[in-house]
């Protein structure tokens, strides 16, 4: 296989690859570039993938572009760490700050599906009170979206990828059964209950987006552990193999390996369509809508180039706000060997979770939650922990990985403040399209560090409660929010509570930029469930001919 | 860069789940499995226990050839004791084959896993014997048999509910009931022994009246149908019924259970016509659902080509037949019921 800069588009003559088939095809209907059609999305990811399908279904002529791949995983992905590199975005950005973030597995995706087909399928609802942790919790900024629609929103996605879960679930309001049953522990997750139990906390299984069952044309999943690599059997639920063949089959046109660098607008300063590279050309798709779904970094990044006499500071920027609040998650961890063989690596990497300091507010002295999971890294994954975080290398290195069977861990989610200095701007610097590369500066605050601490310490406890020695701990982040949040006015926010900017009527952002707060859980299901509800809107908005 | 796609690795068969084991998706820590000789006399005993199982069933089926004719002639109560006998074969050979794959797929963690496959091997060797001769040459020998697989399945409900305590949550927890020992499977060879001892009782010179005799393997089988009932919608459940037809087994055998239960406590000719129409049901159920366990192992990822990780990550193939024993056992029960019925 060539390498991916060398990869040619497969979505084109009328079909596009059937996800489920060694080299099938599915139709897919095409749509020219001065074909105007109602909506064109950039990626098609947790938020652009599924807001393809719903406005697909709803009757709209729509064309997605992402500038990834179209893979099929069963022929595609292999069991082996480094080539599966493939799936980020590992373009040129430049990084700085007091912690700058170290940018690649895992806060990007750069494939049709984005970053669901890599992620570590950890399905968790936001908590109720999180949709206003400004008024009920002190902190951040309310979102525009009640909580009761968004959980509505979670109910949809989570049926629709066919979520394993628990049958009753510890934390927050009661919630309808999950469409799957949970999955058997595997001996990494039995670590984290163990120590719950002994700490009288509450744990759980955790939902999943993979099928404990047979689904269709997924098959039952099999446990091979490689799941953060991208799923072979397809038995993972992710935008490419759920949203992206519903799209096609009502009508959507998926262009992949198509890098949009600018949205266009008219003398009237309303967006006209993008203008995109696809094998080597500039090309440009008309739309009466354009929808951003690029996540925290491409989303204001393409619109701060696409600055025009009308926007001069950018599109949909009259707040100043575009890029800024950028937010990750802390994802701290403590790591124990275990006398007895844990194999880790088996089955998918985080089946046990513990919500508890996302929802006890009393206990803690600091802002904001954190959920920990039990941990299944693979081996180079973990080689690169140990050698980060404990400074070895070489004999000492081979020596301590030699544990790997017995090695077991916990890390956190952990919620960081939105803080307007953390920012995406657009360096001098340009990359091959011509764009000016993203400058992403980012620095912890005092309360983010309280948290980190306060994990970390709980955590040791809990490793050693269920038997854990040698016991060590590593930093680092995961996942981006924020960077073009939702919010109730054009001066506090770049769009409003459906996702619709402020200056431009017929621009939308349906991605994880959208969040005004981080939330201390994984954030690929609040995109979903954000999708779910933009859509909605936006059919209901059409009903009215207020589009 | 690595270009290679793995088929191998990612049917490597290191990816099976221990459903017995301590780590439940982890193999087994060698530390506590005893010593090398103990391990080989529980292959041993569990070859012999095939070897014996293989043997008898052979030489019953010859038997069988030899003396057709011979069953037409046989009274009512002697044909009731057939269908224990083959009640009582069918649940032991479900048990056994399950018992042995679903055990190696625990890895036979600890010595006395080799005991359930044995003992049902064992059962399935004296009730086949049972069905061919009648005799009460050996009656004593195998009501030993079926005795020991009784108590072997008593100890293997013991074990298997400890193997739940043990696991995190222990019985609070649906994850344990879902994927740690299954908690009901021993009890099938407990049915087994007891319809091979109701057999061995047939044969024999009655010690009350059919009728009584009725009502008590009645009743014991509409029992059994509900338990095994349960079992199979459990583990239904667990896979979410995502094929429709995974509601046959928690429709049709509870259905024949009621027909039945209808039947004893009141063995009128048209109700006792309804059960025996239930009953086939059941068994029918039981024969569809292996083959539609054989259809599941192809749906699995790798399907039959992947038949060595398949047939133990997938639906168990010798699960389903324990339906088809229980309704042949049914249908025993109403034949002696009949005798009654009729004046």
């Amino acid at each position: 296989m060539p390498l991916v800069e060398h990869l040619s588009p497969r979505a084109i003559a009328g079909r596009a690859p059937d996800v489920f088939r060694h080299g099938g095809w599915v139709p897919m209907r095409e749509y020219g570039d001065d074909e105007e059609v109602d909506f064109t999305i950039v990626g098609t990811g947790a938020g652009g993938g599924t807001l393809a399908a719903k406005l697909a279904e709803a009757g709209f002529s729509v064309v997605a572009l992402d500038a990834g791949p179209f893979w099929r995983p069963l022929e595609d992905f292999a069991s082996d760490e480094r080539h599966q590199d493939k799936l980020y975005w590992l373009d040129e950005r430049i990084s700085e700050g007091n912690d700058p973030i170290e940018l690649g597995g895992n806060n990007s995706g750069r494939s049709v599906g984005g970053s669901t087909v890599h992620y570590q399928m950890v399905a968790l609802r936001f908590r109720p009170e999180w949709f206003r942790s400004r008024t009920t919790l002190g902190y951040g900024h309310d979102w525009p979206v009640d909580w009761r629609r968004m959980w509505e929103c979670y109910a949809e996605v989570e049926d629709a990828l066919k979520i394993s879960g628990p049958l009753t679930y510890p934390w927050g309001p009661k919630r309808g059964r999950y469409p799957y049953r949970e999955h058997e522990l595997n001996a990494s997750a039995e670590v984290l209950a163990r120590g719950c139990e002994e700490l009288g906390v509450d744990w759980s299984a955790c939902p999943t987006a993979t099928v404990s069952a047979r689904r269709g044309l997924s098959p039952h999943c099999v446990y091979r552990g490689f799941c953060k690599i991208g799923c072979a059997t397809n038995a993972k639920q992710s935008t490419l193999n759920t949203f992206i063949p519903r799209a096609l089959a009502a009508g959507a046109e998926i262009r992949d390996l198509s890098m949009v660098t600018r949205v266009e607008t008219g003398a009237d300063g309303r967006a006209t369509g993008v203008v995109y590279q696809r094998d080597g050309q500039v090309r440009r798709q008309r739309a009466r809508h354009v929808v951003v779904a690029g996540y925290s970094i491409e989303t204001p990044r393409l619109l701060l180039n696409s600055a025009s006499p009308k926007h001069p500071d950018g599109l949909a920027n009259s707040s100043g706000l575009v890029g800024r609040a950028l937010m990750v998650h802390t994802n701290h961890a403590v790591w124990g060997r275990f006398q007895e063989e844990i194999r880790w690596y088996k089955g998918p990497p985080s089946l046990a979770v513990c919500e508890h300091w996302n929802y006890a507010d009393d206990e803690k002295d600091f802002f904001g939650g954190y959920a920990y999971m039990s941990q299944g890294p693979l081996p180079t994954d973990f080689a690169k922990t140990l050698a980060e975080s404990e400074g070895i290398f070489g004999t000492e290195l081979r020596r301590r990985m030699a544990d790997y069977n017995h090695m077991a861990g916990l890390k956190i989610v952990g919620e960081t403040m939105p803080q307007e200095r953390n920012r995406v701007e657009l360096a001098d610097e340009t990359d091959r399209y011509g764009v000016p590369l993203a400058r992403v500066t980012y620095s912890m605050c005092e309360n983010d560090r309280q948290l980190a601490d306060h994990s970390l310490e709980f955590m040791r406890n809990a490793l050693s409660a269920a038997g854990g020695q040698e016991l060590f701990q590593s930093g680092g982040t995961a996942h981006l929010m924020g960077g073009c949040r939702m919010g109730f006015s054009r001066e506090d926010s770049v769009v409003d509570g459906d996702g619709r900017s402020w200056d431009v009527g017929n621009l939308w952002i349906c991605d994880g930029s959208l969040f005004p707060t981080g939330g201390g859980v994984n954030p690929s299901m609040t995109i979903m469930a954000l999708a779910v509800h933009i859509a909605d809107r936006i059919k209901t908005l059409a009903g009215q001919d207020a589009l | 860069m690595c270009l290679l796609t793995d088929s191998a690795m990612k049917n490597a068969p290191d990816c099976r789940r221990f459903t017995c084991a301590p780590s439940s998706i982890g193999s087994p820590a060698p530390s506590d499995r005893g010593t090398e000789t103990g391990l080989t006399t529980g292959r041993v005993l569990g070859a012999l226990g095939l070897a014996a199982a293989g043997f008898l069933v052979l030489r019953a089926a010859e038997r069988n050839r030899l003396q057709p004719q011979k069953q037409a002639d046989r009274s009512r109560r002697a044909d009731a004791a057939i269908q224990m006998g083959r009640a009582s074969s069918l649940l032991a050979g479900s048990v056994f084959a399950d018992s042995a794959m679903e055990h190696l797929r625990g890895g036979y963690h600890r010595r006395a896993m080799y005991v359930a496959p044995a003992m049902a091997g064992a059962t399935l060797a004296a009730s086949t014997s049972s069905r061919a001769r009648l005799s009460r040459r050996n009656a004593d020998l195998r009501d030993g048999i079926y005795l020991a697989g009784i108590a072997t399945g008593l100890t293997g409900l013991g074990f298997h509910l400890w193997n739940i305590s043990k696991r995190p949550g222990g019985a609070t927890r649906m994850n344990n009931f879902f994927y740690a020992a299954p908690i009901g499977a021993p009890g099938a060879l407990v049915a087994s022994g007891l319809y091979g001892l109701a057999a061995g009782r047939l044969v024999r010179a009655p010690q009350m009246t059919s009728r009584q005799e009725g009502r008590l393997v009645g009743s014991m089988t509409a029992l059994n149908i509900l338990a095994t009932s349960a079992e199979a919608g459990l583990l239904h459940f667990r896979s979410a019924f995502q094929n429709p037809v995974m509601f046959l087994p928690v429709i049709a055998p509870p259905a024949a259970a009621v027909a039945l239960a209808a039947a004893v406590a009141r063995p009128g000719r048209q109700m006792i016509k309804i059960a025996r129409a239930a009953c086939g049901t059941t068994v029918a159920t039981g024969l569809a659902g292996a083959a539609f366990h054989v259809w599941g192992v192809h749906r699995m990822h790798g399907g039959w080509h992947n038949w060595r990780q398949n047939l133990l990550a997938g639906p168990p193939i010798a699960a389903p037949p324990s339906f088809a024993g229980l309704g042949l056992a049914g249908l025993g029960a109403l034949d002696l019921l009949e005798m009654e019925a009729q004046p």
